[in-house]
């Protein structure tokens, strides 16, 4: 269990002597509970103290990596069982699943799909980070040579057989790669733990239940393999959804050490591309380290990927959109300019309420650190000189011939100045974004 | 099974449950009515409990044509848009929607500023068209709708409906019509629960029964601000499941209304080379933010494409079964 | 550029103002200080003056009716000199009369006795000692020199490790000596790590020593004359700080400042209110100015700032550094002081941007930090800062509560002085049952505890619902009504009864801005809680202390979510500890040193401003008392009766 800043205070020093670069002992305690600095800062800390320290430092749920280099997965470490409480760390591998029984045009294709799985949201780069080739042959060639051409696409990989002979096979020439081995399950798993252990690569185990799965995960660690992933694929959606929190669930607060891993949930693709993206969703949003389905083409795997985009950010930081002038419909050298941050929040009911209008506009987002219109104002951050700079900058300054822009009701009292910096005609908009629409179609037609 | 049972939730309170519609013998003329809410567990965890009543999916219909709706869903729904009784009819029997959201847009002052009296006309023609229960939406603007929900109100007295929405500086004239015609109250909050929290405390303040009240802590689509409200709900679901008898009402999504506003529902092949299909992009957009808003925990989702109505429905059957 | 005359009335005050200056910035020369909540943006509307006769440009606002421009209102700050003007202040802009000064018998912690001297927690050692020396004769088997024979003579009598002398002191020294026959008195002071011989004077004049605490507050100045010898109070003094008029509250003082002349004119203002505190303070006593030799000060860090003349540019640019938190001991003459031409000043150690050394000499004079108790302190000031702790840590943290509770940005809001109503309570239907007003006299206005009173007593007659809009049903249909813009407003007062023969109302944006300030402070108060894993039962003494917090009704305070719910005797008044804790700092070094080393080092401080917890559930608090009724049990059985009331009625 964490310890809290006063409990971790409390073993301190006390003196106040800032030589780990904290203004108090207590604020040092308190970076420590939110693991953002290192005991070994403090050089007069006791070594009792050190001790009860450091031995509530293990994460309930391991972090596990699969792949190598850049492009690696890191998986677990979780924290909470909400986002809210605090947030979720590491995002979940969203992967395809490619058979080894195609053909080589057939197999092109899925990889080349695989690959365009990839694209910009907010600024951000977001793709399927993980590939799995499944051994449907059951024979050692197809999958060797479908796992060969898919090294093609760097990316971690999960290598799914009933023959751990073939995985083995395969390992000769990618463990390297540390690929996760997947198929252990009860009945022979000690074959699938030594190539683990002898390849040193993560192992994935599947059980009828949890209370099986916890007892094989312990046999597994004390046969030498500690980076494990629990399975927890199940009947159907409902019983899978049940694994997956209630794995979390005993992990975080029963401190059940036996099922304090990543897991893993596959789709079934006996069901329609509807329910197979729903149900991707479900585990994307409820703890899955990893995701893999069989569906492949954009428009499946997107909202995939925006979902984990969502979800995984820290709540605690203001989410931004790209400082930039975005237009609002088809619009034309005539079209209003209005001016905005770039708290997502913000922009986007602005952007709601401009669409809301049906005029065509364009809208400024300024970046503020992704702070809203007041907040941004108080502190300096929402400035004229800002608003000024943008409004000559290349990107904005022919797009409108009128050189008239609207700024947030809010602050008002910054048109003097803004005017004065920019030579532009400044409009006070409404103060809330709910008045926009009126507003374009009452002062702005006006003009 | 030892580890599910040591993996439940030790919950002491449970959500509202609220009935919407009234057959003949209750003084309507519905041929079916719905009941959501009364959970006492997390979202779909069989092994904490059983789902007492599960979320209800409603399809939207307009009492005006959509105007500026992409190709893809007005295709699945064909000319029956023009009339709001035709679009009910078409849910109802063709589409199997087992209830209706009919979203007065028509009123706005904006948007064909069609007449109370009109309005009420509508309402009147939906709820003779079909026989399922109805929530009536205003258009969100609240001089207007202070004066056409209330027709409404009345026009649809009996019948039991969900009419949406009070806010918190806009509640005193809608909580007393619907009180006095026997209809469940949407409170609206602008992404803040504790506003959402307040708009029950007023609303009950003024003598309305928490069980006919619903929350509606606003929708952001996938990729559009999902996360905050996303979290709301589960903050709002683990109140009320800790006894929080203010936050223990049904939530309500408007998630076709969000979710076909996106660029990725919207944007035609050339505008969003890369993005799939343009035909369907907006259907699997519907189906994931409703997905991940039930996980939330959603009691009635409003949605538009019937397509992706059938496969959440499926889903919910599934998580529930 | 031309010059023109401007004339202020009633005052019989004529200045010269250059063509285009503001009539604002005219009364500030002519020494008229003029309400400016905004410093001179045009954005509160509260300088409002009459021009009476002369030609004058005025920029056209939101704040005055046509019927008052008609009149000749004008804002000040928005009316710009265009020839010879006349002008008259009316009483509601000034910023006149004396601020009520804390009571300090009210509160046992006024006892300084108690506090510091024999028997009591720290030691009687001032800051400045005088020590009279009958000086051996220098002789051949004793002939070190004259400044090495005053240190031996002082250094045999207290222990001072290290000592320094001035350069004019020694340049006058042997002199000195020998007319005086070696018979001189030393007066000494604290300069941080060295003990300085400030002064050398002949003959025995240890009698007179005096020292100065002076509490330099964002709106009100207060000065205490202390016998250094007899620890005694002689004076007290008080006067509103005239930088107001560049701006009510740091905000505003530190944008106003942006240029060096203008950081000057701050400073000159509040050096200008000191040195008339202290001339009064002196001749009070009749004592001389020569005779105080140190002054202790605190405030908060941006007016410490601003007193020495230091750049307080970065305090409110995230993320949010000050220039200095432990200024050095200066001579007081280096910034203009009038007290004795060597004398000293010491500003007690601030810990960050927000939370100064008010709040760290509030912590000493509570002693919350000698007992292993939780306590928690508000200072509910201008600003309202917030300490946690006891003898082991202490955290803090400043909340931007905003001018409400000053009467700012409220109507009739104004501060707790003459016409100021203070308390109120109402019948049921809203009329006035008791109101009190600071004075006696007729009132001119409202003050934040009057505020609080006000809305209290409406919600409790379901004149407001929780969020603090009127519900007519509540009240009596006299006592509400529309004004032509369409918004609603409560009468507190009717106009006959009032100083300006106006209304007295409470509107619903004054109710609005009154529950974010309270909000502002309540969420504040959990944060700095959650932060340390503790809630407000763990506490057990609740310790208001600031100038508006002295006038507070604790109740009142609850039941609008000011305070939290807890039993009513955890709660103390402080009184202005400021004041009292520099008094102590300013007699006792080993209090000075344990402000330095266990308050202000030990404090840490917290930034609110991106605290999540802080902007996820700030809204929660703006309802009357919270949204979440359950955080005050005593007041869930009262709005029962609430909601029943409101259920009944018609």
């Amino acid at each position: 269990m964490a310890l809290k800043a006063l409990d971790i205070f409390k073993l301190l020093p006390k003196t106040n002597c800032k030589k780990c670069g904290c203004p108090t002992c207590l604020a040092f305690a308190m970076k420590l509970a939110q693991k953002q600095a290192n005991l070994d800062q403090c050089p007069d800390v006791t070594a009792e103290a050190k001790a009860q320290l450091e031995g509530s430092a293990a994460p309930p749920i391991r972090l596990v990596t699969i792949g190598t280099g850049n492009s690696k997965l890191e998986i677990g470490n979780e924290t909470v069982m909400f986002r809210h409480e605090e947030s979720f760390y590491h995002p979940p591998g969203i992967g395809v699943v490619i058979p080894d029984n195609l053909d080589d045009n057939e197999l092109n294709a899925r990889i080349e799909a695989v690959e365009k799985l990839q694209f910009v949201r907010v600024g951000a780069h977001i793709r399927s980070d993980i590939v799995a080739v499944e051994n449907v042959s059951g024979q050692a060639d197809p999958f060797a040579k479908t796992a060969a051409a898919v090294q093609k696409l760097d990316l971690p990989t999960v290598l799914m057989s009933k023959e751990p002979a073939n995985i083995d096979k395969v390992l000769e020439s990618c463990k390297d790669k540390r690929p996760l081995i997947y198929g252990a399950s009860a009945d022979n798993w000690e074959k699938y733990a030594a190539i683990a252990k002898e390849k040193q690569c993560p192992l994935a185990v599947s059980e009828a239940d949890l209370d099986k799965l916890a007892a094989l995960t312990e046999k597994v660690k004390a046969a030498g393999v500690e980076d494990i992933i629990l399975d927890l694929t199940s009947a159907g959606i409902s019983e899978t959804l049940q694994a997956l929190t209630a794995a979390r669930q005993l992990a975080l607060k029963k401190n059940v050490r036996s099922l304090g891993y990543p897991s893993l949930a596959i789709s079934s693709s006996a069901q329609t591309a509807g329910e197979q993206v729903a149900e991707c969703c479900t585990y994307i949003a409820k703890y899955a380290g990893i995701v893999l389905t069989g569906l492949h083409h954009p428009e499946y795997i997107l909202p995939l990927l925006t979902l984990r985009q969502n979800l995984y950010t820290d709540p605690r930081k203001p989410i931004q959109v790209e400082p930039k002038l975005n237009q609002v419909g088809t619009v034309t050298t005539t079209s209003p300019l209005l001016i905005t941050t770039n708290f997502s929040l913000t922009y986007y009911t602005v952007e709601g309420e401009v669409e809301a209008s049906r005029i065509p506009s364009f809208i400024g987002a300024i970046d503020t650190d992704g702070t809203s219109v007041l907040t941004a104002f108080a502190s300096d951050k929402l400035t004229a000189e800002k608003i000024a700079a943008f409004l000559k900058s290349d990107a904005v300054k022919d797009k409108v011939t009128h050189k008239k822009v609207i700024i947030p009701g809010y602050v008002a009292v910054m048109s003097g100045a803004l005017e004065e910096e920019s030579g532009w005609k400044v409009l006070v908009g409404p103060r809330e974004a709910s008045g926009l629409p009126k507003y374009l179609k009452t002062v702005w037609k006006s003009e | 099974m030892k580890m599910l049972e040591e993996a439940r939730g030790k919950w002491v309170g449970s959500l509202n449950e609220v009935v919407i519609g009234a057959t003949k013998q209750q003084g309507g003329t519905r041929t079916s009515t719905v009941t959501v809410g009364g959970e006492k567990t997390l979202p779909f965890l069989a092994y904490e409990g059983p789902t007492k009543n599960r979320p209800v999916v409603a399809m939207e219909i307009w009492d005006r044509e959509p105007e500026d709706w992409p190709n893809s869903l007005m295709e699945a729904l064909g000319d029956a848009v023009k009339s709001p009784a035709e679009w009910a009819k078409k849910c109802v029997e063709e589409f199997c929607a087992e209830m209706l959201c009919l979203h007065l847009m028509g009123t706005h002052p904006d948007f064909g500023n069609a007449s109370p009296q009109s309005a009420a006309a509508v309402v009147k023609s939906v709820l003779a068209a079909t026989g399922v229960p109805l929530i009536i939406w205003g258009c969100d603007h609240d001089e207007t709708d202070n004066e056409v929900l209330p027709r409404c109100s009345e026009a649809a007295k009996g019948e039991k409906c969900l009419i949406g929405a009070v806010k918190e500086d806009n509640y005193k004239t809608l909580v007393s019509f619907c009180l006095a015609d026997g209809h469940s109250l949407i409170g609206l909050s602008p992404i803040d629960i504790n506003i959402a929290k307040q708009v029950n405390i007023l609303v009950s303040e003024m003598g309305f029964p928490l069980d006919r009240m619903v929350m509606y802590p606003t929708t952001g689509a996938l990729g559009y601000g999902l996360e905050y409200v996303y979290s709301i709900q589960e903050r709002s679901r683990v109140a009320a499941l800790g006894g929080d008898k203010m936050m223990s009402m049904p939530v309500i999504c408007m998630v076709g209304q969000e979710s076909w506003r996106t660029k990725e529902a919207k944007a035609s092949a050339e505008e969003a080379a890369g993005w799939g299909d343009e035909n369907t992009r907006g259907v699997f957009w519907e189906i994931a933010t409703a997905t991940a808003l039930l996980q939330a925990g959603s009691d009635i989702m409003v949605m538009r494409h019937p397509a992706a109505m059938t496969a959440i429905k499926n889903v919910i059957n599934k998580l529930v079964k | 550029m031309k010059t023109y005359s401007v004339t202020f009335l009633p005052d019989e005050k004529t200045v010269q103002a250059a063509a285009g200056k503001s009539v604002l910035e005219a009364a500030i020369v002519a020494g008229i200080p003029l309400n400016s909540v905004c410093a001179g943006e045009g954005v509160c509307g509260k300088c409002r003056v009459i021009v009476k006769a002369g030609k004058v440009e005025a920029e056209p606002n939101g704040f005055l009716t046509r019927r008052e421009i008609q009149r000749g209102m004008a804002l000040a700050c928005r009316t710009f000199i265009q020839g010879n003007v006349v002008v008259e202040i009316p009483p509601e802009s000034r910023i006149s009369g004396i601020p009520q000064l804390a009571s300090e018998d009210a509160i046992r912690f006024g006892r300084i006795s108690e506090r510091v001297g024999d028997g009591a927690a720290f030691p009687r050692n001032p800051l400045s000692g005088k020590e009279y020396l009958e000086l051996p004769e220098p002789s051949l088997t004793d002939n070190i020199a004259d400044q090495e024979r005053i240190y031996r003579e002082l250094q045999g009598r207290r222990n001072l490790p290290a000592m320094q002398m001035g350069l004019s002191i020694l340049q006058k020294l042997p002199e000195l000596l020998r007319e005086s026959r070696w018979k001189v008195t030393a007066l000494l002071g604290y300069r941080g790590g060295t003990t300085e011989v400030i002064e050398i004077e002949p003959g025995d004049t240890t009698a007179r020593h005096l020292g100065i605490a002076l509490d330099v507050g964002t709106t009100t100045v207060v000065a205490h004359l202390v016998d250094l010898q007899s620890s005694e109070t002689l004076a007290t003094k008080a006067k509103y700080n005239s930088q107001i008029s560049l701006g009510d509250d740091v905000i505003s003082r530190i944008m106003y400042s942006r240029t060096n002349e203008r950081l000057k004119q701050l400073r000159d203002l509040v050096v200008n209110d000191i040195n008339d505190l202290i001339t009064g303070l002196v001749m009070d006593a009749k004592v001389k100015f020569h005779d105080v030799a140190y002054i202790v000060c605190a405030g908060n860090t941006t007016m410490v700032h601003l007193l020495l003349g230091l750049n307080p540019a970065n305090i409110r640019r995230e993320p949010y550094v000050p220039c200095a938190v432990m200024p050095p001991v200066i001579r007081a003459a280096e910034i203009g002081i009038k007290i004795n031409p060597r004398g000293l000043l010491l500003a007690l150690p601030c810990v960050s941007s927000y939370v100064g050394g008010d709040v760290v000499a509030d912590v000493l004079v509570t002693g919350m930090t000698d007992s292993t108790d939780l306590s928690l302190l508000i200072d509910l000031g201008t600003n309202g800062e917030l300490v946690i702790g006891n003898s082991d840590w202490l955290v803090c943290c400043s909340a931007s509560a905003g001018p409400s509770f000053e009467g700012g940005g409220i109507t009739c809001g104004m501060r707790a002085t003459d016409g100021a109503i203070e308390h109120i309570s109402l019948l049921p239907g809203g009329e006035t049952a008791e109101c009190s007003v600071v004075g006696g006299g007729k009132p001119l206005g409202i003050c934040g505890s009057g505020l609080i009173d006000a809305i209290a007593e409406l919600l409790r007659n379901g004149c407001i619902d929780r969020r603090g809009r009127f519900v007519s049903k509540g009240c009596s249909a006299k006592m509400i009504r529309e004004t032509e813009s369409g918004e609603k407003e409560f009468v507190i007062c009717p106009g006959k009864g009032t100083v300006l023969g106006k209304d007295i109302v409470l509107t619903e944006a004054d109710i609005d801005n009154l529950i974010h300030s309270k909000g502002s402070i309540y969420m504040a108060a959990e944060c700095l809680l959650a932060h340390v894993d503790l809630t407000f039962n763990d506490i057990k003494h609740i310790y208001i202390a600031g100038g508006f917090g002295n006038y507070l009704n604790i109740e009142r305070a609850v039941e609008i979510g000011l305070l939290p719910d807890v039993d009513r005797n955890r709660f103390h008044f402080v009184g202005n500890g400021s004041v009292q804790g520099a008094k102590m700092a300013l007699l006792s070094q080993d209090a000075l040193h344990y402000i330095q080393v266990r308050i202000a080092g030990a404090m840490t401080d917290f930034e609110l401003s991106s605290d999540h917890k802080y902007m996820n559930e700030y809204s929660s608090c703006l309802f009357l008392p919270h949204t979440n009724i359950e955080k005050f049990p005593s007041l869930k059985k009262k709005n029962r009766n609430l909601s029943e009331g409101a259920r009944n009625s018609p």
